[in-house]
Formats: structure tokens, sequence, C-alpha cells
């Protein structure tokens, strides 16, 4: 089983990636984040009705997107240089169990774009192709 | 222009959204990153899918897709030579 961060470098608060379901580097990736409560990323949007933030569904799949590597990233330098199509449809919060599932669709030089889907319970909550620059040695 | 060259240029303005711009703004010549048109990385890599769906041509690396990236000429007879008949 892939160590998440052993691969990844964020961390609390930010590492929005709980669990590798499957990892085929370079083909798919499917990954799982577990909503809840207690997490500090909920506590201000908003308060009294946790939900979690587009943006937040954008960063999970460019998360789960750096399983596409082969290799480890931490220490590397990773950026995220394009959001493509990104659509919301539905609201995902506490006890949501999100499945992100990304998918390489062209690359060309250091820049990588995948394709990127949400689902909870089988229904697409989000998808979004996203720009990726990944593996570069950090400056 | 060529009716090849003018289908580059098209597919130039629609796929990276030059709004306003026409096919004879572009200069044959003119190098499409940096000064010239003012594409960047993120353009190139929109420009490889776009001329694989629009051309049926592969760029297989980034090196022969630099290449055939530095103008609108060049890219014209990068289409053309490897355009399957």
């Amino acid at each position: 089983m892939t160590d998440i961060t052993d691969h990844l470098p964020h961390r609390y608060p930010f590492l929005l990636v709980d669990r590798i379901l499957l990892r085929e580097p370079g083909v798919r990736v499917v990954a799982e984040k577990l909503v809840s409560f207690s997490d500090p990323l909920l506590q201000g949007h908003f308060p009294g009705r946790p939900l979690v933030p587009g943006v937040l569904m954008v960063e999970m799949l460019a998360q789960a997107a750096a399983f596409l590597e082969a290799e480890p990233l931490v220490g590397k330098s990773i950026f995220m240089a394009q959001i493509q199509d990104a659509r919301f449809k539905a609201p995902a919060g506490p006890g949501d169990r999100l499945e992100l599932e990304v998918k390489p669709d062209a690359t060309f030089g250091k820049l990588k774009r995948v394709a990127g889907t949400v689902r909870c319970e089988g229904r697409e909550i989000c998808t979004a192709r996203i720009v990726l620059s990944m593996g570069e040695a950090a400056s | 222009m060529s009716d090849l060259k003018l289908r580059v240029k098209d597919m130039i303005i629609q796929r990276l959204k030059l709004e306003g711009m026409t096919p004879d703004q572009i200069e044959d010549g003119a190098p499409l990153f940096g000064e010239g048109l003012g594409l960047d990385s993120i353009d190139a890599l929109e420009l490889v899918l776009a001329i694989e769906q629009t051309f049926n041509v592969k760029i297989e690396d980034e090196a022969s897709g630099m290449k055939a990236f530095r103008n609108v000429d060049s890219l014209t007879a990068f289409i053309a030579e490897k355009q399957p008949a």
C-alpha cells in the first residue's frame, strides 16, 4: 500500500488525501478523502453549516494526481499551472466519503494535464482538468 | 496564404482563445512564444492536444515540439510532413 506522506509533501491541515485505493502510475489513480466535522478546513466554511469548498475538491484531485508519478514528490517542486472546466455539481460535507479519480490526458515538457472526477456514493460531484508541473527538483 | 497555414492559424486562435484576432494578424515568421504572439508553456500543452485532434499529428517529445512551435511557418511545415496522407 502507498504511504501517502512518503509520496506527497503536503501536511496537516492541507493534506487532503486519506487513502489510495488504486494506483497505476501514469495510467490511473483512485484515492479517498473522508470528510469530517472536525476537519479544520470546514470550521469557517461555514460556521454551523460545514461544506467542502469547491476549490478544495480541485486541490484533492491535484493531490491525488501526484500519485500518477512513480517517484515520490517529497522535496520536489510541484505546482498547479491551470484549472480547466471545473464543475461543481453537488455539495459535500461531514460524513461524505469522497472518491477521487484522476487520469493523465496530455503531457508536454514539465507540464501534465489530468482529468479528475470527485464522486460521492457513485454520484459525480466535481469534475475538472488540471495542468500540473510535478517532479522537478526544488530549486 | 495556403489552406493548411490558414487552418493552423484558425486552430491557434480558437484553441488559445485569442479573442478578436484574425489569421491575417498572425505573422508567418513571428515567434509564437515569448516575443511575437506571447504564448507560454501552458499554451504549448494546449497546442499539442489541438494539433493531435485537428490534424491527427502527434508531437512525440518536447524537443520536436519546440522546433515545430517556432512560428506558423515551421508548425505548418511540421504538420504537412507528418500528416497522414
